[in-house]
């Protein structure tokens, strides 16, 4: 006997029919949304025209002769310099503020200043020299304001300040020289222009990262950084030398423009920090390469904000030496700071 | 004289009051028309696409996913930003032989930035936008090591204005978005 079937009457029939075309859509929909999702992971994860800088940020182990001995974060932001004072004080510039911290990174004392300052300098005494845009705010060593100096020029970006016994050396990244105070802040001269009667190249400053020292030997020395080298000059303005190399590899300088930031060994030997890869790393007193002492990877962070949807203008390192030969390091992403000292 | 109305109908309507009706009609259909073209002119001329390049991620997308054979996508130069650097990272590949213009020198897959000394230690980079392909790697070396002077946009010479860019559909940074023809360009500034 044949099996009977059961008609369907016509509710049951759109029922049927709608229930169907539902999962149907269901289906493509869902479908629809993995190709989606599959098509776009494969287009974020593979660009064919990547730009792959991993091998330079990976650093020989065999340079790096230096470690960590600690590191502390700084309670303001927007860190620009380090500079040690005597007592190896740290002292800290970020935003408005001068932070001040004992060599174990305990808070000590903190100055508040009329603007972002962007250098600093400590001299012997304890007085404290903050660069802003368009003048410098000297301080003594309880914080107390002594004076404002104007910037000489309107276009001025100071970037760099160096202490000396009698005089104060700012190097300004807007006009591109270095300016000569006397400590009451008089207008001595003028350094680093481009002058062949002085022999001086003139400095190159894409990026606000002009710095000044003033060398046990009595000479001046500047981060050249649109030419990758540190020049050495007199008071008075005579070209003296320079050493660096413009090169990716590890024993030169990078990018745009570096070092961005130096300190001097007790020894003379030089400390660079460089952004783009954000290393630091050790010259003789010749500008020989010499040793790593820490390389990008030590610095995800500060790497990846040069990956980032900015350009590095605000990314990289600076650096500090205290009496004892410590190497401190201003991470100016994290605002972290780096105790470093030669491995055993 | 018009004829009486029979018991029972409705008014007719007047040779007048059709005539009257009838030119209303008109102007409203003719108002609604003129309307809807220039709504409709409006939107297709009125608004472009472009890259927003503080959300460009430099992914890659633009020249692979034009529909143009060659994207309407190009890099461009925003001089007034530009270092003029000895070692360009966005023309120089990240470890080059040595500076100088040989191709296996440089970083852009088909040698669209034009290197041009200027002097003692500048020199000037300009893009070759018939060979630029949009691919941004030149926009990730100068963004990396440099100031970004590098970025990308779309040239609306050569875009076809499609309305749905197939880029935009990509896009992982939703760096595209519409903007008025009348200033169809994003460019960038220089901090002062």
């Amino acid at each position: 006997m044949k099996p009977e079937f059961k008609l369907l009457d016509r509710r049951e029939f759109v029922n049927f029919v709608s229930r169907s075309a539902a999962l149907l859509g269901l289906a493509k929909v869902g479908s629809e949304s993995a190709t989606a999702a599959t098509t776009s992971a494969e287009q974020t994860s593979t660009n064919a025209f990547a730009y792959d800088v991993s091998r330079l940020q990976k650093t020989d182990p065999k340079l790096i002769a230096y470690e960590e001995v600690t590191r502390w974060r700084s309670p303001r932001t927007s860190v620009r310099q380090i500079a040690i004072g005597p007592g190896d004080q740290v002292h800290v510039c970020a935003g408005h503020y001068i932070s001040v911290f004992n060599p174990q990174g305990q808070p000590a004392a903190e100055v508040a200043l009329t603007g972002p300052a962007d250098s600093l300098a400590v001299a012997s005494d304890g007085t404290i020299y903050a660069g802003l845009r368009d003048h410098v705010e000297v301080f003594d060593a309880k914080g107390q304001r002594q004076a404002v100096w104007a910037a000489p020029d309107r276009k001025s970006w100071l970037t760099g300040l160096a202490v000396g016994k009698q005089d104060v050396f700012a190097a300004d990244s807007g006009k591109r020289v270095i300016w000569h105070f006397d400590l009451a802040g008089k207008l001595l001269g003028r350094v680093g222009e481009k002058n062949a009667s002085q022999n001086a190249p003139g400095f190159i400053v894409p990026s606000p990262f002009l710095q000044v020292a003033i060398h046990a030997d009595g000479l001046l020395r500047v981060n050249n950084i649109g030419r990758h080298q540190v020049e050495a000059y007199t008071f008075a303005g005579e070209f003296e030398g320079a050493w660096g190399r413009i090169t990716t590899a590890i024993d030169g300088f990078c990018g745009c423009c570096n070092p961005i930031g130096f300190a001097l060994l007790p020894d003379g030997r030089f400390v660079t920090a460089e952004k783009g890869l954000p290393r630091v790393k050790i010259y003789n007193h010749v500008g020989e390469f010499e040793s790593v002492v820490a390389g990008a990877e030590s610095f995800p962070e500060n790497a990846r904000a040069c990956n980032g949807l900015n350009d590095c203008a605000h990314g990289g390192l600076d650096v500090g030496v205290d009496g004892q030969g410590r190497i401190y390091i201003l991470d100016l992403v994290t605002s972290e700071v780096r105790v470093m000292k030669p491995r055993a | 004289m018009p004829n009486p109305p029979k018991s029972g109908q409705v008014n007719p309507v007047s040779r007048r009051q059709f005539f009257r009706n009838g030119a209303r009609v008109a102007a409203m259909t003719g108002l609604g028309a003129l309307t809807g073209v220039l709504a409709t002119r409006g939107t297709a001329a009125g608004w472009v696409w472009q890259i927003d390049p503080a959300k460009c991620l430099r992914c890659g997308n633009c020249a692979t996913h034009c529909v143009l054979e060659q994207s309407a996508v190009k890099c461009v130069q925003a001089y007034a930003q530009c270092g003029y650097c000895q070692l360009c990272t966005g023309f120089f590949a990240p470890e080059p032989n040595e500076l100088t213009t040989a191709a296996e020198n440089q970083l852009c897959p088909t040698s669209a930035i034009q290197r041009t000394f200027v002097e003692d230690p500048y020199y000037q980079y300009s893009i070759d936008e018939n060979l630029c392909i949009g691919c941004g790697k030149c926009v990730e070396g100068c963004l990396r090591f440099g100031n970004g002077s590098f970025f990308l946009q779309i040239r609306h010479d050569r875009c076809l204005h499609c309305n749905e860019c197939a880029i935009a559909r990509v896009c992982p940074g939703e760096a595209f978005r519409r903007v008025p023809a009348q200033s169809p360009y994003l460019l960038k500034s220089v901090a002062k």
